[in-house]
Formats: C-alpha cells, structure tokens, sequence
C-alpha cells in the first residue's frame, strides 16, 4: 500500500520520447515493480544502485543495459519503480514494454505516472494543474493518434469482429434470458465454429498490425495554410540535410503529400495539403475540407503564410480562419520572410516563427519549436496508440480461446457467455464498448420476445 | 384534522413496492403507517398472476434473504412451480411460479397484519406537507393530515392513468381501480422530471368456454421448488397445470385488418412500451413473417374459472379482440371475462433519485417501485425493500444502504435507473448483471443476509436458519477439501469418475460432467440443497476469484469520495457532454462516476487529481 492510500495496479510504459534517440527507458511502477524487473534482468536488483544487465524476454536476450530499482516511497511516483535504460530503437522498446505486460504490467493511461506521483504526495498543490493538463493534453493526443490509426482496414476489420462477437452473444445472450421462448437461439449460433472464426480472424489481424501494416506511428503534423504560402518549400527545408527521409508515402487522396521523416530522433509524418489551386469550384472546396480533416486528427498543426500578402496585424484572424484554436496546438509561420523589408520589433507577434524556407533563415527555430511542440504528446503517444490496440486484440483472443477450450469442455453457458462477454469487452476498447441495454436491443429487434 | 400521532414512515400505495417498503421499516422498528386506496387490493396482482422467472426470481431471493415477504407469500399462493434454465448453470437457474391471486392478497395481507409497528389505513393521499425542502407529511382524501419523518411514495401506474381500448380512453389505474389524478398534479409541481410509459395487458377469457383437450399441457416441475428460504412445498396449496396454445394466420389477418383501430397504431398513445413485452399487433406487423405466437395460458386461480393468456396484450377495440381471440385454438368459443386494455402513466426520471431511492429535490422523500420506470412485481417489491430500509436508516441517522452491483440484483437494478435512467419499463434480466456468476439466486442469503442482521431487517428465525446452514455448509466445505479421491473406490463409481490416480475432491467436482446427482449420492448424509450449493461453489471457485480482482479495483475507487463542491465545469479536459453529465448527476464517488455513460479513463484520472486537489485545500 503506498502513502496515499491507494492500491495500485503495475503499470509500465515507455518514458522517454520516441524516436531512434541513443537512449529510451521503458518505466514500471507499482506492487511488483521490482518482480518483473528482476524477471526481465535475470538478476536481483538493488534499491538506488545502477545494474547492468542484459533485459531478456524469457530465453531471448532483447538488449543491454541499465536497471533503475526505487523502493517506495523513495521514488518519482511514490511507489516501487523500476526503470529500464536500454538502446533507443522503438523496436527494443516495445519488446521491453511487451515482456513486462505479459507478466502482469499493464499500459500506463496518459499522464499516469504523474497522476500517482501527485496522489502519494510526491508533487505539491501547486503542480496539480499542470499533472491535469498533462493528463488532458496526452488524453486528447492519445485519442487522436487512435482515430487515426482506427481508420482504414484496421477498423473495418475490428468493426467486422466486433459486429460478429456482438451477433454471437446475442445468441447466446438471448438463450440465457429467453428459454421460455420458442426460439432455439443456439441452434442458429454454431457458436464453436463462430468462435474459430473468430480466433483465426483475431490471429491474422494481430500478425499483421504487428508488423505495422495497418497501424500508424509516428507524431503527425500537417502544414496548412493558403495556396503559394509556400507550404512545399518549407516540407522540403524541413527534410533537407540533416532531417533523413525515411519514407515516401504516397497520398491515400490525390491533394496530400505525406513524409515520414526523423527530427531530431522524433519520427515524425508531415502532411503537405500543398496543391490547392485559389478557385471557388466544388473540387476546391473538397480540398480545403480535406486538409481541415488532417488538421483535426494531427498532434500539430503549422499554420503557412506568406509574409509578403498577409499584414502582421492580420494573422490572428488569418490563423484562426484555418485552424480553430480548439484543434491540436499549433504553430504559425510567416513564410518569405526574404521577400519583405524586415518586419521591425514591432511586428514579431509572440509564437510567430518568420522565416524564409527559401533561404532557410529561421528553419533551425523552427525545428527545435516543433520538437518541442511533439514531445508533450509524443512521449504518450509515440508507442501506446498501437501499442494499447495490440493489446486489446491479445485480449480478445485469450478470452476467445477460453471460451474455445470451455466449450469443448461442456461448460454451461453462461460461463462460455462470461469469456465472450470478456472478449467483447476488449475488442470494444478500440471500437466503442456495447452496453448490456445495447445487446438486449439486438435481441428485441431480431427476436420476437415476450408475452 | 390533523391525525395525533406522529409516525416515522409513511408508506403511501399497498402494491408490492408498498407492501415490502412497510414490511421493511417496521421490521426495523420504525413506527410505520402504509396508507392504501384500497385495503382490499392490497399485494394485488394486477398484471399476469405469475412471481418470479430469469433475472426476476433473482429478484425475489434478495428480497427473501432480507425477510421480505414476496417469496413467502408466493409459497403460500403458488399453484404451479418451475425451474427455468435447469439444463443451464446455477448463476442463470431461475424459479417461476404461478400463484392464485387472491391467496397472494391474503398472504401479503395475512403477513402485514402480523408485523409489529404497522399500520394499515385506507384513504387516498392528495398532498404532501414539505417545508423547506423536507417532508413532514401527507394530506388524505377526506383532508386528514399525517406527520411523519420520512414518505415512501409507490403509486404505481395511478399516477396520471390512462387506459385505451381501441380508440376509446378514459382516465383510470390498473384493473378498474381509480387513478391519483390529484398527486400526479401536486408531483408535477415538484422539480421532478415526468415521463409517459405504456404497458398492456391481453384479454382474460373464461376457462369454461375453452376446449383444453386441443391444447398442450405444461406441468409444474417435480420435485416443486420453493421460493422462500424458510419456505416448503408442505405449504403450496393444490397444484394445477398451465395450457400453451398459438396464434394463427387467421388471428394475424383479422389483427392486421384492423390495425388502424388499435389505440398503439392510431396515434392515441404517446407512452413507449417495453420492447420485450410487445402487444399482439406489434408482433403481427413487426415479425410478419412469423405465422404463429406463442400463448401461455395462466390460471388466474383455484377457486375461479378466469385465465390469463399470456402473450396477446391488446389495445384494440373489444369486437377485434373477440374476433381474434376466438380464431384461436382452443378458444373457438371464448368467452372475454374482461378486455384487454394498454395503460399510459407518468413516471418520474430515476436520474432524480439518489442509490438510497430518496429524491433529490425533497428530503425525506422516497420513490419506489414502477413510479421510478419499472415494470414487474420483483422489480417493485426489490425497490420497496430498498426504500422502506433506508427511509428507516434515515429515521434511526444512519447512513442509506446502497447495494452495490457486485453484491445484489438490487444494486444493479437501482444502479441502472439512476445513472442511466429509462426509456421504456426497465425489466431485470442477467444479462445486465457483469457479476452475473456472483449474483445467483442460490446464494442471495450468503450475500445478504447477515447484512440483513446487521440491519435489523431480518427477524430472529431466518437469523438462526441462516446461521445454522453457514455453519452446515462450512463443515461440508471442510469435508470436501479434506477428501481424495480414490481410483476404483466406492466414491470415484458414486461420482462417475474415472481416475488414474488420487485426486482432489475439489478438483474432481470442477469437471464439468461432475453433477449434483452424483455428489448427493457421496455426501448423502448432507442435506440436498447444502451439497448444491458446495457443488456450486467449488465449481465457480475459479470465476468467482477473477471477478474478485475486478471488484476489488472497483472498490479502490468506491473508497474515493468526491467533493460536493467540485466544479466539473471548469475542469479542462472534460468533454462538456461530461460535464453536464457530472454536474447533474453529482456522483458521490468515483466508482459512481465511472458508472456515468461516456466515461473514459483519462476523464477519471482528471476526476481523481481534482478531488485530491480540493480535499488537500
């Protein structure tokens, strides 16, 4: 029990910002901290002491190290923590993060270190605030990072899932409720082939977002602003040199260039809405709504204008005309700075960056801004939005496969309800959980029920 | 006149909220008035004349492990016993019985006049005395006043009835009683929020114009199951069988050519429905590729002719009704004793309640029963309990007692209503309970029982029968952890088992072909029912332990309160749906908020790290 009073749960997640930097360390904290860091080093540790080890996942060596141990309540969260130095690859790291869930962590919330560390009396009054905006700001960024990988195959899939699940405990469901009525609900179910479906189906998909094939990572940031503003200059000064391309993503739609590239070790997507011509036609229209839609699901937004057409007194409205001060934060570039006299003290308005993407004057700025700008979210964000949805699925499929095994055992039904409900659960993680009003819903309007 | 004596509860409405929620406080030793329309409809039946059934019978045995009085009344009026979900397991088994009405009024009437601090007295009630936010008594018909500390109001469908048949409709409550028009106006002055419901009954036919020889049979189940804890089948009266007939395409075509003429279909009803209880002619439009319905024909009684057919409730016009009804089965030549009718009523948003059945807006004042947007006695009964237990706490300035949904149907039911409220008439099934393997009407005394005692809800000899069976059922328990199992013994070809070496007892009764049959016949010293409910419990051992961590987390946030004087306003972070949500429903903890719809983790960390925050200032 910790000073505050609060029985915790392990959590674990990865505490520094992602992106190949030279070191990350995956977190733990809470009862069994220690546990599963002894687990993981295979070898004792020591409370303050630095251990070198090599952190393995059962026989497989993942990499080397070094383990952090802080007895509560000597420690950043007032709890038992565990901190893992390993090499900075998101790959190791995920690895790491995975070991320690499978025996017994689970994925820290956004902002939970924090929160634990503010309610066991390890930050003052006065910090209160910013652990809530913390939580506020990464909840909100989680959130977006998982509506945007939710979208595409990986939802439909899910959905489709989900959407068999729920028919499925609608059977099974109405047969517990309802057997006074003339329906033989199970006999319409074949609820062991169902469920086999289900598990190959819930097999396939985890394999393939495991290899990052339906799931996006990376912090996005879309540039926006007027046509000729110069948003394409300014992709390109920020992926010269030294930033490494990493990949050229072709548009899913025809009006957006995506770039994957490393800023300072944070993997991040730019998200050119470049090629809007300046018409009034219906094409576009559906430009401009486009470019909005990624400006709502990104973790920034770089609002691009030209220096040389928009009067400094005037950006404010111009910002705001493109990206509403309630979306992701936002950063605002006066762009040819080259092709005007200089602006004079007077003009700089605070959080303007004016530069020249042309010269590449003001770039540097710009580029610390927006690592900055990511890290907040980044460091939540980075690996848990994939990261919570894989385990969502592991989820399922344990639950599934359960039901699989008690099924064939002759369990009574409710306690093969009881796994499904549990799988259902899990996959409502990710797709919106269905209540019990829901599912007697389906059962209503499929089956004529009651007297 | 101002009545001279001053009571701590007064419950106003004699149904089954009403009858349990008087029983309850007096038991609890509060001096209890329950003030009744009609002391000869008191514990009427005014829908089909059957108690319990899945998620309901559930219901009952809570209500039985706290003394109440529905399960021993329904062993006293039960007519015809069944086991529902026997084939299933025990969390989903259920029990139903058919019961002759008048026998359930004299017992529920019988019982009443038996408990000590309570009164009975027939007037109706037309005004409440509130001062400053808190009630302080009733006004009656004939313009006598009460004082009281505390109002349990379970009025039922009275409230603002309305009853249609076909496109005629009058004002009345159910079954020909008269409506409380003049309480429904003085509630709709209060800062409640009202709504409409509707609910129908069938047309009940006469047994001696209907030919049972073309119908099939349904017999009770033997052995006969009990319903209460203390009760036995020694005092069921005699038992009768129930009829199963269907409708035909010929019923669906007369339905179907008069649909305009039924008050659901012309427009004439603006109350929702229950979507599991659909009139006939909803079936017939809604499922028209069915051909036939079921009808389960329930005897009203032993000593009348009059039959329930469940499964045809109507608000068509008389002359359809007979029509329909005599295209039917069996009822060539029926007689309509009474016609079917639908009911509209008002009632008022369970969201304005508080988990202890106590409003909101008027202290001292409880709701209970289908006034709160339920249907079904249980369902009343359950939060006539609730509610007659806590107007007593309150009257003796202890703490309400809020069932929470690991440990009761109760706590589910109550816990539903408020946080959720209702759209339709909200039925209890076991699919809204997460804790369903807990929850089982075997062991409803184990979970509530001594909390009962503690109470002082339970009397003194279902305190001793209770003790006596923990005590038995420990023992067995030891026993059975205490025994191997043998291969080839006498006790391995009791249990069927076929073992190749020394096994666990335990671990042998966890097989799922293991049964009761079996372990009966190896502990048949044992009554039957302590060796069931053994079985049980070692068999759910393992689900039993997994809910435990889920409850256990649950509780850690039950543990934290959350300050009256938090402003979820300002609370950045909080979607405003959320905020609205919060602000109105003023969750006590953060268990209660985490039950609000639309909650998400990260909301609850914010709801945390500002309770802190407030209580720390």
């Amino acid at each position: 029990m910790s000073r505050g009073g609060v029985q915790q749960d392990l959590i674990a997640a990865v505490a520094t910002p992602p992106g190949q930097g030279g070191i990350g360390v995956v977190r733990l904290s809470g009862p069994g901290a220690r546990d599963v860091g002894e687990a993981l080093c295979g070898c004792e540790l020591t409370p303050r002491r630095a251990t070198f080890a090599a952190f393995r996942d059962g026989e497989d060596v993942l990499d080397e190290g070094i383990a952090l141990y802080f007895a509560e309540p000597a420690s950043f969260t007032g709890e038992d923590v565990v901190e893992l130095q390993c090499h900075g690859s998101p790959v190791v790291m995920q690895q790491l993060l995975d070991a320690a869930c499978a025996r017994g962590a689970r994925l820290a919330g956004p902002g939970e270190f924090s929160e634990r560390a503010f309610l066991n009396g390890k930050l003052d009054l006065a910090q209160a605030e910013a652990v809530a905006d913390l939580i506020a700001a990464t909840s909100v960024a989680a959130a977006r990072a998982a509506v945007r990988s939710l979208r595409g195959e990986f939802s439909e899939v899910v959905h489709r899932l989900a959407e068999t699940l729920a028919q499925l405990r609608m059977l099974v469901e109405a047969c517990i409720d309802f057997p006074d009525e003339d329906v033989e609900f199970l006999e319409e179910a074949d609820v062991g082939g169902q469920i086999s479906a289900l598990l190959r189906a819930l097999e396939d998909l985890r394999g393939r977002s495991q290899q990052g094939q339906l799931v996006n990572e990376g912090i996005h940031v879309a540039l926006i602003g007027p046509p000729n503003a110069g948003k394409s200059s300014l992709l390109n000064a920020l992926a010269g040199e030294e930033a490494a391309i990493v990949t050229d993503v072709p548009g899913t739609t025809r009006d957006l260039l995506k770039v994957d590239l490393v800023l300072s070790g944070m993997p991040l997507r730019l998200i050119d809405t470049a090629g809007l011509r300046d018409s009034d036609d219906t094409v576009e229209r559906i430009g401009i709504a486009r470019a909005r839609e990624q400006a709502d699901v990104a973790d920034l937004v770089i609002v691009v204008l030209d220096a040389a057409l928009v009067d400094a007194a005037a950006i404010d409205a111009a910002v705001s005309a493109l990206a509403p001060p309630q979306g992701p934060r936002r950063l605002v570039v006066m762009n040819k700075l080259d092709l005007i006299a200089d602006p004079g003290p007077a003009n700089v308005a605070e959080g303007v960056f004016w530069i020249s993407a042309r010269t590449g004057d003001g770039v540097e700025r710009l580029k610390r801004a927006i690592v900055d700008a990511a890290g907040l979210s980044g460091a939540e964000i980075g690996f848990t939005a994939r990261a919570r949805h894989l385990e969502s699925l592991d989820k399922a499929y344990d639950a599934l496969q359960k039901a699989d095994q008690q099924l064939r055992a002759g369990e009574a039904t409710e306690i093969v309800a009881e796994e499904l409900r549990d799988g259902h659960n899990a996959l409502g993680e990710i797709v919106g959980t269905e209540t019990p009003d829901d599912l007697l819903g389906r059962i209503f309007s499929e089956f004529c029920i009651g007297k | 006149m101002h009545y001279p004596d001053h009571f701590d509860v007064i419950v106003v409405g004699g149904g089954h909220a009403g009858t349990e929620a008087a029983a309850a406080a007096a038991r609890m030793g509060a001096r209890t008035l329950l003030l009744t329309q009609s002391i000869e409809t008191i514990g009427q039946m005014s829908c089909n004349p059957a108690i319990g059934g899945i998620g309901k019978s559930h219901l009952v045995a809570e209500i039985d492990a706290l003394d109440g009085l529905m399960a021993r009344a329904t062993d006293r009026a039960g007519i015809h016993f069944k086991v529902l979900n026997a084939s299933k397991g025990p969390a989903v088994r259920a029990t139903r019985a058919q019961a002759d009405r008048a026998l359930y009024r004299n017992a529920i009437r019988d019982l009443l006049e038996h408990q000590d601090n309570l009164h009975i007295f027939q007037q109706s009630v037309v005004d409440f005395v509130v001062e400053n936010g808190v009630i302080r008594g009733v006004e009656t018909q004939m313009g006598l006043t009460f004082s009281c500390a505390t109002v349990v109001l379970t009025t039922g469908t009275f409230l603002g009835g309305k009853v249609h048949i076909g496109t005629e409709n009058h004002p009345g409550g159910r079954a020909g009683d008269a409506p409380s028009i003049a309480l429904a106006e003085r509630l709709r002055a209060l800062p409640f929020r009202v709504g409409r419901l509707k609910t129908g009954t069938p047309p009940r036919i006469d047994g001696r114009t209907v030919d049972f020889s073309r119908l099939d049979v349904q017999a009770g189940d033997e052995p006969r199951p009990v319903m209460s804890a203390l009760g036995s089948a020694d005092e069921h009266p005699r038992q009768v069988v129930c009829h199963i007939t269907r409708t035909n395409p010929a019923t669906h075509d007369v339905i179907q050519a008069n649909l305009e003429r039924s008050a659901m279909y012309s427009g004439a009803i603006e109350g929702v429905g229950p979507r599991y209880c659909p009139s006939i002619e909803d079936k017939v439009v809604r499922f028209a590729d069915k051909t036939n319905h079921q009808i389960f024909i329930e005897p009203e009684g032993l000593n009348t002719t009059e039959l329930y057919p469940n499964g045809i409730s109507t608000s068509l016009p008389f002359d359809v009704q007979l029509k329909f009804v005599r295209s039917i089965e069996g009822f060539e030549n029926a007689h309509i004793s009474r016609p079917g009718y639908a009911i509209e009523y008002d009632f008022f948003d369970p969201r304005d309640l508080k988990h202890s059945l106590e409003t909101r807006a008027v202290e001292g004042l409880y709701f209970a029963g289908q006034i709160n947007g339920t249907t079904g006695y249980e369902e009343a009964g359950a939060q006539g309990l609730l509610a007659g237990i806590n107007a007593a706490r309150k009257v003796q300035g202890r703490a309400p007692w809020e069932p929470r949904r690991d440990e009761a149907y109760i706590g589910v039911l109550v816990d539903d209503l408020i946080n959720l409220g209702t759209n339709e008439p909200y039925r209890m099934f076991t699919s809204r309970a997460e804790f369903r393997l807990r929850l089982r009407q075997d062991n409803a005394d184990q979970r509530l029982t001594e909390l009962g005692i503690a109470m002082g809800v339970v009397g003194a000899e279902r305190a001793s029968r209770f003790r006596d069976k923990m005590s038995a059922l420990e023992t067995l328990h030891g026993r059975i952890a205490a025994t191997q199992v043998v291969p080839g013994s006498p006790l391995a070809g009791a249990l069927g088992v076929d073992l190749n070496r020394h096994t666990d007892l335990a671990a042998v009764l966890r097989r799922p072909e293991v049964t009761a049959a079996e372990l009966r016949a190896a502990f048949a010293d044992a009554t039957a029912a302590l060796v069931d409910q053994a079985l049980i419990e070692t068999k759910y051992a393992g689900y039993i332990a997994r809910q435990d961590e889920e409850i256990a987390k649950i509780r850690r946030h039950e543990g934290m309160s959350l300050p009256a004087s938090l402003d979820y306003g300002v609370i950045d972070g909080l979607s405003n749906e959320l905020k609205q949500k919060l602000t109105h429903n003023q969750p006590a903890t953060l268990a209660k908020a985490a039950r609000i719809p639309g909650m998400t983790p990260a909301a609850l960390s914010l709801l945390l790290v500002h309770a802190r925050k407030e209580a720390t200032l």
